[in-house]
Order: structure tokens, then sequence, then C-alpha cells
């Protein structure tokens, strides 16, 4: 019998993943302390992995019943390039934090990236991010003192600087 | 008199009032924006706000949860957009209304009746919560475990198209739960001998990359999807208006404090079970339900406001989330090492109370803020999701990478960003996920505790189950979901309606 739905492209490996990822889990689970008690530490773990399988097996057999023709295409209603390239973009922001630092990281990151998504002028995301940054920069490392990774910027020097700035008017 | 001084507590703080006011006002947006969850929201300001006091910490999620259930409406009803899930009901009749020239008309009824419900939900919240924590005070292990497990399963088969997809990402979340040191017996549980594993996989990038990443992500999908425009006329509504639809109001306040109070449940299905209930009792509405019913506004909006405050019930009394917001503040007070329960009320009453009062000032500044600057607001709605999905994303990043200046935390979450990108395509429910992870705890230490108690005895655990009432209606309720969901019972009920 075949449900109503479709199955999406994609669908069965990643299901099919889970189950494999469970069992996977499920040895793993057992490899804690076993059988041993009901109390043990793996109990809980054992239990929960056995029901992803449970559940994962349940969930391939209903993928399995879908039928497979779909108007649906992996390139443009699963991955598409957007996706992949946002992905891969903060992917490279993320390795890219700790040398150059957190603000030409983030200019880099959102030109680019709103540049791509919007199409158009760079330079007009390249102004909305510098906007962005900056406002960010404000709020999360001035207000709310959170911690970025400074990199190539002299940050400590700028912010001591501006301090000076407005101790300076102070007096 | 300790009462009404821990109540006068934020008020009394022009620290927390203006962070109360801030968190509202950006709540409001946070909701109306499509794109932008309330989840993900607090989710990404834990990671801002971890090393703060609790207070203001408290303070400022609040007001981003009470604005951000409302802002859902405004795009619901001027772009026929739910900006959160809690407003996909308020869609069917305010877009309709705003498509007449009434969008105005709509969102001043809708932030009125807010306002309304939102105070119910908090009423109900001061009453019954410290009823419910002298009583949970004799929960046994065993009921918190089942608790728990139902906690899961009703986010499980609400939240998504299966219970048996919900049920696979709750047991993923308690998985994900249990990595590390185990903290009674220190045994290595899913560490697979790596050193980074054994403190556990942080729950904030677990958090932002389900909530912040996926969603983003999904985004990406209907980014040029066109953005409609509407004219925006009268906005506070007539007191006759406001009066004629009070009965119902109460009504649907109620139905949304008890079902956003039951564990796991919250806004989404309070509004539409709200809304079912509206078009029941109301016999001759003025306009047809879907056409642009005012009923249609007011039971939706009441409901899901007092959701809001009803979550927080299960959530201090028991320490179990109402929904999926409740869920990341325990997780927000259990790194400010608070621990929500029965417990709390006995030793911290001062942060129930608290909660309470910002509670009720998150409702007031959100009758002001509804209320004004709607024209502005319209403009800011209108922004290009291709300029806000990056900062969104930046956000996460940033977020994932300050609660431990740790890039391992950033990984995490992108992995996790995209594992729940893929689990959302092919409709498993994220929700249960993040519950999962903040009751795997819960679950253990109690099962653990129960069995222990019962002699390592299945029999005997079942046997002290069935005898003591509340475990017998915790169990039963555990299995009647299950039963629900079977083929059989669909066969039963379906052969009784004909």
């Amino acid at each position: 019998m075949q449900t109503k739905q479709p199955r999406r492209p994609g669908e069965l490996v990643f299901n099919l993943a889970m189950v494999l990822g469970s069992l996977f889990l499920l040895w793993s689970a057992y490899g804690i302390s076993g059988f041993e008690a009901l109390s043990a530490p793996g109990a809980v773990p054992l239990v929960t992995t056995a029901v992803m399988v449970v559940c994962g097996g349940l969930i391939l057999r209903d993928t399995l019943r879908k039928s497979a023709t779909t108007a649906e295409k992996l390139e443009r209603d699963i991955l598409p390039l957007p996706v992949i390239v946002t992905i891969l973009a903060i992917l490279a922001y993320a390795l890219a934090l700790k040398p150059l630092g957190f603000l030409p990281t983030s200019f880099l990151f959102l030109t680019g990236l709103i540049g791509y998504l919007r199409g158009g002028s760079l330079l007009r995301a390249a102004i909305q991010s510098l906007l962005i940054v900056a406002l960010i920069y404000l709020v999360f490392r001035i207000v709310f003192t959170v911690l970025m990774p400074p990199g190539i910027v002299p940050e400590a020097e700028i912010i001591a600087w501006v301090k000076s700035l407005f101790a300076g008017g102070g007096t | 008199m300790e009462i009404i001084q821990n109540l006068l507590i934020p008020v009394l703080d022009l620290q927390l009032l203006s962070l109360i006011a801030l968190g509202t006002f950006a709540g409001i947006y946070v909701g109306a924006i499509p794109g932008l969850s309330v989840t993900m929201a607090v989710s990404i300001l834990i990671s801002f706000t971890f090393s703060w006091d609790v207070y203001p910490a408290l303070a400022l999620m609040i007001g981003i949860y009470m604005g951000g259930v409302y802002g859902g409406s405004r795009t619901a009803i001027l772009l026929n957009i739910p900006g959160a899930p809690a407003a996909i009901a308020t869609a069917l009749d305010g877009y309709p209304m705003a498509q007449k020239g009434l969008a105005g008309e709509a969102i001043g009824v809708v932030t009125v009746v807010s306002f309304i419900g939102g105070f119910i939900g908090i009423l109900a919240l001061a009453i019954f919560a410290p009823l419910l924590a002298d009583f949970a005070i004799r929960f046994q292990p065993r009921d918190y475990f089942l608790l728990g497990v139902l906690g899961i399963l009703l986010v499980g088969s609400l939240s998504g198209e299966s219970l048996v997809k919900g049920i696979f990402a709750g047991a993923l979340g308690v998985g994900l739960g249990s990595v590390g040191m185990d903290p009674l017996t220190f045994t290595e549980r899913f560490t697979f001998g790596t050193d980074g594993l054994r403190a556990g996989v942080s729950f904030v990038a677990v958090m932002i990359g389900m909530f912040g990443i996926s969603e983003g992500l999904m985004q990406l999908h209907t980014l040029n999807s066109p953005v409609i425009k509407q004219k925006i006329g009268r906005i506070v509504p007539s007191w006759p208006l406001v009066r004629k639809h009070l009965p119902l109001g109460m009504q649907t306040s109620s139905i949304g404090t008890v079902i956003g109070a039951l564990p796991g449940t919250g806004g989404d299905i309070a509004a539409l079970i709200a809304y079912d209930h509206a078009t029941r009792v109301t016999k001759n509405p003025e306009v047809p339900f879907g056409k642009g019913a005012v009923e249609g506004l007011v039971a939706p909006e009441t409901a899901n406001n007092a959701a809001v405050s009803g979550a927080f019930i299960p959530m201090l009394t028991l320490g179990i989330p109402g929904d999926a917001v409740t869920a990341i503040m325990i997780g927000a007070l259990f790194i400010h090492g608070l621990n929500p329960g029965p417990m709390l009320m006995v030793d911290q009453p001062d942060m129930f109370w608290f909660i309470v009062s910002s509670l009720a000032l998150a409702n007031c500044f959100m009758l002001i803020f509804g209320l004004t600057g709607i024209r502005a607001f319209v403009k800011i709605v209108e922004m290009p999701r291709a300029v806000l999905l990056p900062v969104i994303l930046l956000l996460s990043v940033v977020g994932a990478y300050a609660v431990s200046n740790s890039l391992t935390d950033v990984y995490w979450m992108l992995g996790f960003g995209v594992f729940g990108y893929f689990m959302k395509l092919y409709g498993y429910p994220l929700g249960p996920v993040i519950l999962g992870v903040i009751l795997s705890r819960l679950l253990d230490d109690n099962w653990r505790r129960a069995i222990i108690s019962d002699q390592e005895s299945l029999w005997m655990l079942l046997k002290g189950t069935l005898m003591s009432p509340l475990s017998a209606v915790l169990f039963f309720s555990v299995v009647l979901i299950f039963v629900s969901k079977t083929p059989l019972w669909g066969m039963i009920f379906r052969k009784r309606a004909a």
C-alpha cells in the first residue's frame, strides 16, 4: 500500500542514515555497562537508542511505502545552491573568525552573503554590512561586553583610545 | 509582605524595567518578522547573557517571549504570513480583515485581547503555581520520570507530522543530553574516547544550531517571496467592540492557560484549540469565520498570550518545560545555577514572584508598544530577507562562540544546524530534540532513583505506579498517547463515526 504523499528526494537516504546511526549508537550504549542493572549508567542510553532504532525502522518502512515519483528535485527543493553556499560561508566564517578577528570576518561574511543572496550592487551590500557590523559590535561588544576574537584588528588599543577620548573630554 | 517586595523588584529597578521594555519591544519585531522566531532569539540570547546576573537575563528573555508571541500576529494580519506558529490561527481571519482595509482595527483588537489573555494567564500562574508546587513536593521519582516522558511525547505528537518521528526526535535529544561523564558513577557515555565529548555536547550549541541555523537555511527556500503592502487605518478598538467579545476572550484565555500549562504544549496548539472553540460557541458571527470574523482574532490571541504564563507553571513547579521557549529558559536557569522545580518555590520564592511581576510588566509594555508605531513597523517588516538572514546566521555563530570562546561550539552548532535543516525537510519536529536534551538528566536521575527504590524490580515499579493515583494517571496518559496514534484506535473511531 502506498501513502498519498510522495517521497522527497534524499528522504530514503536520510532515513536509512538515521537507522544506521541509531544502530551504531545502540551498540555504543550497550558498551557503557551492558545489561548490568536497570539502574546502571547505560540503562537510559540503551533504552533511548533502542527507541531510536525501532522508530527509525518504522519511519524507514513508511518511507519505502511512499511513491518514489515526485516533481521535486534534490538540487532545487532540498539542497538548492543558496543553501550550499550559505553553509560553506558559515564554515568559512568560523574558520577565519580567530585568525582574522570578528570585525573583518563579519564584514566580509555579510558583504559576500548579502551580495550573493540579494544580487545587485556589491557596494550597496558592503555599506549595509558595514552598518550592521558596527551596530552588532556596539551592542554585543561594548554594551553586552561579549568577548570576540580581535584577530588582526588592534581592538584593545582602539577601545582604549576611544575611552581616552571620552576621559579627555570629561576633564 | 515578602511577596509584594519580590513583586516590586523589577518595578523599582530602572535597569530591569528597561530590559523588560526593551525585550518586549524587540520581541514584537522578532515575533513579527518571518524568519525570526522567539525560540531562535531566546536561544541566541542565552549565549550573550550567561555572564549577567540572573534577574537582568530573565527580564530580557521574558520580554522577548511575551512580545514575540504577540508580534507573530502582526505579519499574520498584514502579510498572511504568521510570524510565529502561535499566530497561524490569527491569519485565518486577520488577513481577510486587512484585505478589506481593516488592518489597523485588526491589529488594535489583537493587541487589546492579547493583553487581556496575557493578564489572565499571569493571574493563573500566580494563583495555581504555588499550589501545584506544594503538591509537587510529594511527587515520587517515578512521577517525575513519567512527567518527562509525557512532555516529550506530547511535543512529539503535536508538533510534527507523525508521533513516531516525534518520539525519534525526543529519544535523540535524551541521547544527546547523556553524552559525557555520568554524574553519578563517572562512567563515560557516548564519548568514543575523545576528550572533547567528556564534558558533554554544549546545550547552547545544539539549540542555536537547531533553531537559528536550520531555520535560517529553511528560509532560503522562500527568499524571493513577494512582500504584500497594507494600508493602516484606525488602530485603538472601540470599547463596545472589546466589551462585546470579552466573554469569549475570558473562555479562550482559560483554554490558553490550561493548554499552555500542559507539559510540552504551547501557544500554537492553544490558539488552534481556542479558534475551534470560538467557531463552535459563536452562533451568529457578524462576518463568517475565515472571512474576517473578529471572534477569529479574539480566540487565538487571548489563548496564545495566556499560554505564555501557563507554560511557566510546569516549568517553575515541576522543572518540566511547557514549550520550546521555556525549555530554553530552563537551560538559562541551569546556567545561572538555579534548579527549577518544586524546591525553587521553597528556596527562592523571590525568583518566582520576580518572573510573575516581569510577565505582568511585559504584558503592559506589549499593550503600549502594540498600539503605537505600527506604521513604522510595517516598513521594518518589509526588510528584505536576503539582508536579514545573513545577520541571523552571523548572530548565531557569534552566539555559539561567545558561550565558552571556543570554535568547537561553533562547529557543533553548524553540524546541528545542517542536521536540523534535513530533519525539518523530512518532517522531523525539532522541539522534542531540545526538550529531550533538557529533560535528559531529569529522566535519567529519576529513573535510577525509582528503580533503585523498587529494588531493581520492574514488577515492583509497575505495581507502585498503579497503586499511586498520580503515577497511575501519568502512566495511563503516556499509554493513551501511544494507543491513540495506533491504526487500531483509528479503526475503532472510524467505525463509531460511521
